[in-house]
């Protein structure tokens, strides 16, 4: 499997951040692995918290914290009523400029160049 | 791999967040404070999984992680740096102290140079503006001096100096920006 485009990555990861809260509301390394687990690796720890700040900022997310038995106490992040709307929103763009960027890609394309031409 | 963070792992992960703190002076206390907290949690839940080696280069440079907090905290474009104001506030008066006092010696040289004797009491303006008379008192060539203090003028360039290198104009519109997102 090809490595993804960091930039188109960084692109999407908010919306990706605020689907994966809809499930249930979790910390910032739980959603990195997360990412992870959904094939998305090369999302790193240093491109994922200061997303989450800037969720924050916006009011798409809410936090607490929450004590945890392995160390300090963790901050949770949960979906807010506007970062669900923000959501919707978003998903329907991404998937409109999806099926915009697909139906070039599937064009017929013609035979490739031939080298040094 | 899953151990428990060792003495030495939790000095590294110190290490790191007490780095990326250095980089946020910008942000409010409070928030400053949270960051650190989550960053020192998020670390330690990551160590045993991957190993604090892993753990701390999946943060990436640390310079750009504080940029990219910095802007998502206080949002995109030039912001005010309190520390840069302060850098300056805290340099210029020592850096003008030194200058002052080269002045002032070689003030003295100069008239040890014409009389190797001289007694009496020199005043020079020093540098005009910027400071204060400087008299010397010599016996035989040997004394010392009062005066040269930064004056009114030169306290008011290093404010202007300060303002312009912190970029201190900015503070209003970071304030209401910052009152616009509470609202």
């Amino acid at each position: 499997m090809p490595g993804h485009d960091p930039q188109l990555l960084k692109g999407v990861l908010s919306i990706l951040l605020l689907r994966l809260l809809v499930d249930r509301e979790s910390y910032g390394y739980e959603l990195v692995q997360q990412l992870a687990a959904a094939g998305l690796p090369d999302v790193l720890e240093g491109t994922v918290y200061p997303a989450l700040a800037r969720l924050e900022r916006e009011g798409w997310v809410a936090t607490h914290l929450v004590r945890s038995s392995a160390g300090p106490a963790r901050k949770y992040y949960r979906l807010t009523a506007d970062g669900h709307a923000h959501l919707m929103e978003a998903s329907e763009a991404w998937r409109s400029f999806v099926a915009v960027v697909d139906d070039v890609l599937h064009a017929p394309t013609p035979v490739a160049p031939e080298p040094g031409a | 791999m899953s151990r428990a963070p060792s003495v030495i792992d939790r000095a590294r992960i110190e290490w790191a967040v007490w780095s990326l703190d250095q980089r946020l002076y910008e942000l409010p206390r409070r928030a400053r404070i949270e960051r650190r907290r989550e960053l020192r949690a998020n670390l330690l839940d990551a160590t045993p999984d991957i190993g604090v080696s892993a753990a701390l280069r999946r943060l990436g440079d640390h310079r750009r992680l504080a940029e990219d907090y910095l802007e998502a905290e206080l949002g995109p474009g030039r912001r005010p740096s309190w520390w840069a104001a302060v850098l300056v506030v805290t340099a210029f008066p020592l850096f003008f102290l030194s200058l002052s006092t080269d002045v002032a010696h070689a003030f003295r040289a100069g008239i040890v140079a014409s009389d190797p004797q001289a007694s009496g009491s020199f005043t020079t303006k020093g540098i005009a503006g910027l400071q204060s008379d400087i008299t010397y008192t010599l016996e035989a060539g040997q004394g010392s001096y009062v005066g040269g203090a930064m004056t009114p003028l030169c306290w008011f360039l290093m404010a202007v100096v300060a303002i312009v290198v912190g970029r201190l104009w900015l503070i209003p519109r970071a304030a209401w920006r910052r009152r616009a997102d509470l609202v």
